[in-house]
């Protein structure tokens, strides 16, 4: 670069457009002094010192882990099973077991399905919606125990809390939490007419891995 | 009939001997203990037509009802209960059912329900029960006897509540049903008949005259003088009018009589069906006692009451099953002297008889 070209005043209209102001000539020369000695001359002092000082280098064999502190902050921030048992995260407590309190749990789930089987009109195949429901979540849903080899889990109805791999958690009109297990009974959700029937048996997963487990058909099925 | 006939399944047979004139007895008891009696025959040696007092009786036997289709909830019916259950006894039991393959009912005199159901009716009906004595391997039916006389189960409470809901709207158990009450008759039962299709029966009474019936000699109470088992053999084959006539080595039929035996000039028998209850049945024994003070020709008379085949229970409430055929019944030999032998008989589903 030229250094007339460096030297040269700013021009008037860059001024008016950057908003600054030229320095006079003597100004800028004991600026630039300064700057280049503050720079320079520790610098050079370093460079002598370390020169003449011996540095002992450590070979080590691997290098630190770099993410091993955002890990362990990682880690701190959850639960393992065991505290959130005893912590009873997932027991509902018992001034919060009110059946009214998930009615808009059951207003939500009813919107959802809605919205998953298109429409839900009285028109739509029952199979379409079958197909539907199996993969379905049914947090919300209101189910009842309409068969079981236990006779006292027969004509339980409740809006359905919590699903676990082998049992169900209802809330009853009278607002009691029952817990049923899905073996050996059969269940029944109604939604806009159309009443399915759940053999427990074959449900028992978990409501996530059951959204990508294939159901086959069998002829008969007896609890 | 592809099945061995060389094993046949277990039967019991309960013999008893004693006098009406003994205070401890047990006739009444054991009559009274088989509710659901379908056929009461009698057969009267050395006897052309029945005496005017034990025709009376015949025709005097208990009507019943036949309500077609009723749902069994109606049986939990608060005017129901109130009126016939609680007063007196009432005798129930459904009817065109099959013990082994359909839903079965029974309601006792002493206001017990039981309910004899398959499996997949015993799931939905959501009332504790049993699983019945006589299942195989597999549980394939079950047991609930409910008693409505508890007071778990009056109107409005809880167990009578699940009950009536169970019947109402998960099970709607519907059949053909026979009722008949005792002291009340049908006037009680009035309120439950006007809301079905109901008929009044009365027990059908026939009885025909036999002539030249070889018979065993039966002089008195004594075991010994002939086998219980072909005694009843023999009783059967008169009642079903059934040739005895045969050698024991005959192709066709081997019944015959037992010996000793004797020939009667004419015998009459005499059958009644219908519901008939325990009562009667009773008050028929008591005017057969009568009717054996008289001197007679032969001394005896005998009397064989059959329970209904698809009851769901026996003997005492005990729950009854069919195998191959069902029956429970007992067979009574009255002497003169007052003395008698009962035989009670059961097949191999059923407990054992009182």
């Amino acid at each position: 670069m030229d250094e007339a070209l460096v030297q040269v005043a700013i021009p008037r209209d860059l001024v008016d457009f950057l908003r600054v102001e030229p320095q006079t000539n003597s100004k800028a020369q004991a600026f630039t002094k300064a700057f280049l000695r503050n720079s320079t001359q520790q610098q050079s002092q370093l460079k002598v010192q370390s020169m003449l000082s011996h540095k002992a280098v450590i070979l080590g064999y691997s290098r630190p882990k770099k993410d091993k502190s955002r890990r362990n902050s990682k880690k701190a921030k959850g639960l393992n099973a065991r505290q959130k048992r005893a912590m009873k995260i997932f027991q509902i407590k018992p001034e919060h077991q009110r059946y009214e309190l998930f009615l808009p749990l059951h207003e939500l789930w009813r919107q959802y399905i809605t919205d998953l089987c298109s429409g839900l009109k009285s028109t739509s195949s029952p199979q379409f919606i079958q197909q539907k429901l199996l993969k379905a979540d049914f947090h919300g849903a209101i189910i009842t125990v309409v068969r079981s080899k236990c006779p006292s889990y027969v004509g339980i109805t409740g809006i359905l809390v919590q699903e676990f791999k082998h049992v169900f958690k209802i809330i009853t009109k009278e607002d009691k939490l029952k817990v049923i297990p899905k073996r050996n009974s059969v269940f029944a959700v109604e939604i806009n007419g159309f009443v399915s029937h759940i053999y427990g048996s074959k449900f028992e997963q978990r409501a996530s891995e059951r959204s990508a487990k294939k159901f086959k058909v069998r002829g008969t099925i007896d609890l | 009939m592809s099945v061995d006939l060389d094993q046949t399944p277990r039967s019991l047979l309960v013999c008893d001997r004693s006098s009406f004139l003994n205070e401890k007895n047990r006739i009444s008891s054991q009559v009274e203990q088989l509710h659901f009696n379908y056929k009461v025959s009698l057969l009267l040696p050395e006897c052309s037509s029945a005496p005017s007092h034990l025709d009376a009786v015949f025709n005097s036997f208990n009507s019943f009802y036949l309500i077609r289709n009723m749902p069994i909830y109606e049986l939990l019916d608060k005017h129901f209960l109130k009126t016939a259950v609680y007063q007196g006894s009432v005798y129930g039991v459904s009817y065109r059912t099959r013990i082994d393959e359909d839903n079965c009912v029974a309601l006792m005199p002493n206001g017990h329900l039981s309910l004899s159901l398959d499996k997949d009716s015993f799931e939905l009906l959501g009332v504790e029960g049993k699983p019945s004595r006589f299942n195989h391997r597999t549980t394939c039916r079950y047991v609930v006897c409910v008693d409505l006389t508890d007071s778990s189960m009056a109107p409005g409470g809880r167990g009578y509540q699940r009950l009536l809901t169970g019947l109402r709207s998960r099970l709607q158990l519907k059949t053909d049903f026979l009722l008949s009450h005792h002291p009340g008759g049908g006037a009680s039962l009035q309120d439950l008949l006007s809301r079905y299709d109901w008929s009044e029966h009365r027990p059908d009474v026939s009885s025909h005259t036999l002539t030249d019936l070889s018979c065993p000699a039966l002089q008195s109470c004594d075991l010994q003088s002939c086998d219980p088992h072909s005694l009843l053999e023999w009783i059967g084959a008169v009642d079903a009018h059934i040739s005895c006539e045969n050698s024991s080595s005959s192709f066709l039929s081997s019944l015959v009589c037992p010996e000793p035996k004797t020939t009667v000039s004419r015998a009459l028998s005499v059958s009644v069906c219908g519901l008939l209850l325990p009562q009667d049945v009773h008050r028929l024994i008591q005017q057969i006692r009568y009717y054996l003070e008289q001197p007679r020709l032969e001394s005896w008379v005998s009397l064989t009451v059959h329970g209904f085949v698809d009851s769901p229970v026996s003997w005492r409430g005990n729950e009854h099953g069919v195998l191959r055929g069902g029956e429970n019944f007992y067979s009574l030999l009255i002497f003169h002297d007052q003395t008698y032998q009962l035989h009670l008989a059961t097949g191999a589903h059923d407990t054992c008889p009182p």
